[in-house]
C-alpha cells in the first residue's frame, strides 16, 4: 500500500511543519540526554564486575559524589538551559487555527457525523 | 527505630485538610462562576474553554503526583544517591511532554472539534471503533485508579480525623502515636497497600464496617465530587496548581532545615553506608539490592520523559492550553519547577539518614523528617499537599470519565438530538453518578483492582501514546493500524506485569528495581513500560501498512492548510 503522496509545498501546514521540527528536536534531546547520562553515570558510578567502588571513590564536591555531580546535576542544568532557550527563543509562535468544537457538536445532532465503523 | 513525637502535628494535619478541603470548594465555585461563557457548555466544563494559561499547563501536565511525591523520598532514603538518576529524566520532560506533541494535538483538538480523547482519535482517524475502544480502555484504567485514590483520600482523612470525632462514631482509635498516624497519612497518600498503612485491627478494617474509615471516605468524596462537579475542568485544574505550589513551598522550607539538622550532606552520605553496611549508598546500582541497575536506569528515562506523553490527563491538557506562546511559556516554568524540586529533595532525603537514623519503615521518613524539623502548623500544611494531590488526581479523572460517558456515549449514542441544558444536566449527573459509584466501591474494593492500578499508567501511555504520535505525524496512519496499537501495548504491559506477579506470588525475585509481590517481569533488564510502548508502536505500523490507506480528504484536513474542515464521506 503507498502512502498519501504528500502536499505541494505551498499547501504545506505551517503548524505541522514546525511541530514536526519541534518533535525532531525533542526526541534527539531525549535521545542525546539519555545515552550521555546513562553512560556517564554507569562508568564512573555504578559497582560492576571488575570495577568495585569504595568510599574513597565518592570524591565529594561540596558533600555531593563527583559522579552524581557530573552525570546528574551539571547535565540537569545544562538540559534546562537547553530547555528554557528552545521554548523562549527558537520554537515559534504559531496560530493553531479556528476551533471547530460548534460544529462538531452540530454535525452530532444531525446525525451527519458518521463513519465506517472501523 | 527512630520515632520523634511531635506536639500538636496531628491537630495541624487536620486544620491543615480542612483548610486544603475548603479553598478546593472554594475554587470549585469560582471556577464554576468562571466557566460561565455562552459558547459550548461541554467545551468550557470537560476542556475549560481551551484557555488553559501557561502556569496551568506546567504545574498540572507533568509534574509528579502526590504519590510519587511521597514515594520518592521513601527510595532516597532506603537506596541512597542512585535514585537522583532514577528521577533525573524530568530534566528533559518539559520538552518531550509538552513540545513534542503539544502543539500538534492542540491543533488537531481545534480542527477536529474534539473535546474527550475518544473523540480526538475517532474525529482523527475518522474511526468510531477506535473511539470506542479508547473510551473502554480509559475507563477500565481510571476508574480502577479511581477506587484506589478515593480509598487514599478516606484513609487519610480517617487517620487525621481527631480522636474525639472517630470515638463518636464508634471508631477503634487505636494505640499508635501520633507520629505512627502522621506516617500512615503519608503512606495513604504514597498508594501504599492498605494493609501497610493502617495497621488493621480486625478484618472489618478500611472497609464499610470500618466507621471512621467510612466517615473518612464520605467526606473526602462529598467534597471532592461537589467541586468537580460543580466547577468542571477549571476547578480541578486549580486545586492541581494549589497543591504543585504547597509542594514547593514544602521543598523549600525543608532543604535548609535538613541540612542545617545533618550537618552536611556528607554526613548523611556517611550515615547511610554506614546504616546500610553497603557503599553503594553513594554509588549505582543502589544500596542492599541492585534498585536501579543500568538497564533501569534507561527504562526510567522512557517511563517519565517518554509515557508521561502518552497519559490521557496529559493529553487533554494539550487539548486545552490556550495558544502556542502559553505552550512555550509551560515549558519555561516546568523546567524551573523541576529544577528546584526534585534536586534540592534528593539532598533532603540523604540528610534524612542523619537526622533519623535506620527507620524501618522507609516510606514513612517524608512524614517524620517534617514533623521532626518543622514548626507544626507547616508541618501539618506541607502533609496535606500530597493530600490535596489526591484530590486534584480525583477530579482530573473524573472528568475525564464522566465526559467519555456523557459526549461519548450518552450524546454519540443515546441522546444526539440532546440539548445544551440537557447536556449540562447530563455532564453534572455523570461526575456524580461516577463519583458515587467508585465511592461505593472503595467501601471494599476487589483485590485485583491493585494489578490494574500497578501496572495502569504504564498500560495507558503504551495504549495512547501510540495513536496520539502517529495521528500527529503520519500521513499514512489508519484507523485499524490504531487500533492494534492500542490492543498491543496494553496487553504486553499487562502479561508483563502479570507474570511478574505470579513469580513473585511463588517467591521468585529478580533481585532488580524495589522488589516486592507486584513486580513485574523486567525481559532483559528493562521495565515492561519499554516493551509495552515498543509493541505498540510496532504493531501500530505493521497493521497500517497492511490495511487501506486513509481517504485522501482526510488526510488533507488533516496536514494541509486552508482545507474545508469537516467534509464526510
Amino acid at each position: 500500500m503507498s502512502s498519501p503522496p504528500p502536499p505541494p509545498d505551498h499547501r504545506e501546514d505551517p503548524v505541522y511543519r514546525n511541530s514536526l521540527r519541534d518533535a525532531r528536536f525533542g526526541m534527539s534531546f531525549w535521545a542525546i540526554a539519555t545515552t550521555f547520562v546513562c553512560v556517564s553515570a554507569y562508568l564512573t558510578g555504578y559497582q560492576r564486575a571488575g570495577r568495585t567502588l569504595t568510599e574513597q571513590d565518592i570524591r565529594p564536591v561540596w558533600g555531593i559524589p563527583s559522579w552524581f555531580l557530573w552525570s546528574v546535576m551539571i547535565p540537569w542544568v545544562v538540559c534546562s538551559v537547553i530547555c528554557v532557550v528552545y521554548a523562549g527563543f527558537i520554537m515559534t509562535d504559531d496560530d493553531l487555527g479556528a476551533d471547530h468544537t460548534e460544529e462538531l457538536e452540530q454535525e452530532i445532532r444531525e446525525g451527519t457525523d458518521v463513519h465506517e465503523l472501523a | 527505630m527512630n520515632s520523634p513525637e511531635p506536639v500538636h502535628a496531628e491537630l495541624a494535619t487536620f486544620l491543615a485538610l480542612v483548610v486544603f478541603m475548603v479553598i478546593s470548594l472554594s475554587l470549585g465555585v469560582i471556577a464554576n462562576y468562571v466557566g460561565r461563557v455562552k459558547t459550548g457548555f461541554l467545551k468550557s466544563y470537560f476542556l475549560g474553554n481551551r484557555s488553559l494559561g501557561a502556569f496551568a499547563v506546567a504545574l498540572t501536565a507533568a509534574v509528579m503526583s502526590g504519590g510519587t511525591f511521597m514515594g520518592y523520598p521513601s527510595l532516597v532514603y532506603k537506596f541512597g544517591w542512585v535514585v537522583g538518576l532514577w528521577i533525573c529524566s524530568y530534566m528533559i520532560v518539559p520538552v518531550t511532554v509538552l513540545g513534542v506533541l503539544g502543539k500538534r494535538i492542540g491543533q488537531l483538538a481545534r480542527r477536529t472539534g474534539a473535546i474527550t480523547l475518544p473523540d480526538f482519535f475517532r474525529e482523527r482517524f475518522e474511526s468510531p471503533m477506535l473511539g470506542l475502544i479508547t473510551s473502554l480502555l480509559v475507563l477500565f484504567f481510571l476508574t480502577s485508579n479511581l477506587v484506589a485514590q478515593f480509598k487514599a483520600g478516606g484513609l487519610i482523612l480517617k487517620l487525621t480525623l481527631p480522636q474525639s470525632i472517630q470515638r463518636a462514631v464508634g471508631a477503634d482509635t487505636g494505640s499508635g502515636s501520633t507520629a505512627d498516624r502522621m506516617a500512615g497519612v503519608a503512606a495513604a497518600a504514597a498508594d501504599e497497600p492498605a494493609e501497610k498503612i493502617a495497621k488493621p485491627a480486625g478484618p472489618k478494617a478500611n472497609s464499610w464496617e470500618d466507621n471512621a474509615y467510612v466517615l473518612g471516605l464520605v467526606i473526602f468524596s462529598v467534597t471532592v465530587i461537589f467541586y468537580t462537579a460543580y466547577g468542571g475542568f477549571l476547578a480541578a485544574i486549580w486545586t492541581d496548581v494549589f497543591q504543585s505550589l504547597v509542594m514547593a513551598v514544602g521543598v523549600m522550607i525543608l532543604f535548609p532545615l535538613a541540612l542545617n539538622a545533618a550537618g552536611s550532606i556528607s554526613a548523611g552520605t556517611a550515615a547511610g553506608i554506614s546504616q546500610t553496611g553497603d557503599p553503594s549508598f553513594a554509588f549505582g546500582p543502589g544500596a542492599s539490592r541492585s534498585f536501579h541497575p543500568i538497564g533501569l536506569a534507561v527504562s526510567f528515562f522512557v517511563m517519565w520523559a517518554i509515557s508521561a506523553m502518552g497519559q490521557p490527563s496529559t493529553l487533554v491538557r494539550l487539548m486545552a492550553f490556550r495558544d502556542t506562546r502559553t505552550l512555550r511559556w509551560s515549558i519555561i516554568y516546568l523546567t524551573l519547577y523541576n529544577l528546584v524540586i526534585y534536586i534540592p529533595l534528593i539532598f533532603i532525603f540523604i540528610c534524612a539518614r542523619q537526622v533519623l537514623p535506620n527507620l524501618e519503615r522507609t516510606d514513612e521518613v517524608m512524614p517524620r523528617l517534617v514533623i521532626a524539623l518543622a514548626n507544626p502548623y507547616i508541618a501539618g500544611l506541607i502533609l496535606a499537599a500530597p493530600f490535596g494531590a489526591v484530590m486534584s488526581t480525583v477530579s482530573g479523572w473524573l472528568l475525564i470519565i464522566s465526559s467519555g460517558l456523557v459526549r461519548d456515549l450518552y450524546q454519540r449514542f443515546i441522546r444526539p438530538q440532546a440539548s445544551e441544558l440537557e447536556i449540562q444536566r447530563a455532564s453534572y449527573a455523570g461526575t456524580v453518578l461516577v463519583g458515587v459509584l467508585v465511592c461505593i466501591l472503595a467501601l471494599n474494593p476487589p483485590e485485583y483492582l491493585q494489578l490494574i492500578v500497578v501496572f495502569s499508567s504504564s498500560g495507558m501511555a503504551a495504549s495512547f501514546l501510540a495513536p496520539a504520535a502517529y495521528g500527529a505525524f503520519w500521513r499514512r496512519a489508519n484507523g485499524l493500524g490504531m487500533i492494534a496499537a492500542m490492543i498491543t501495548g496494553a496487553g504486553v504491559t499487562l502479561a508483563l506485569y502479570a507474570v511478574g506477579m505470579v513469580w513473585a506470588s511463588n517467591g521468585y525475585d529478580s533481585g532488580i528495581g524495589a522488589g516486592g509481590t507486584l513486580a513485574p517481569v523486567y525481559l532483559l533488564g528493562m521495565d515492561p513500560c519499554v516493551w509495552g510502548i515498543g509493541s505498540s508502536f510496532l504493531a501500530g505500523a505493521v497493521v497500517t501498512l497492511l490495511t487501506k490507506p486513509p481517504r485522501e480528504e482526510l488526510v488533507a484536513r488533516m496536514f494541509e492548510k486552508d482545507r474545508p474542515l469537516h467534509v464526510h464521506a
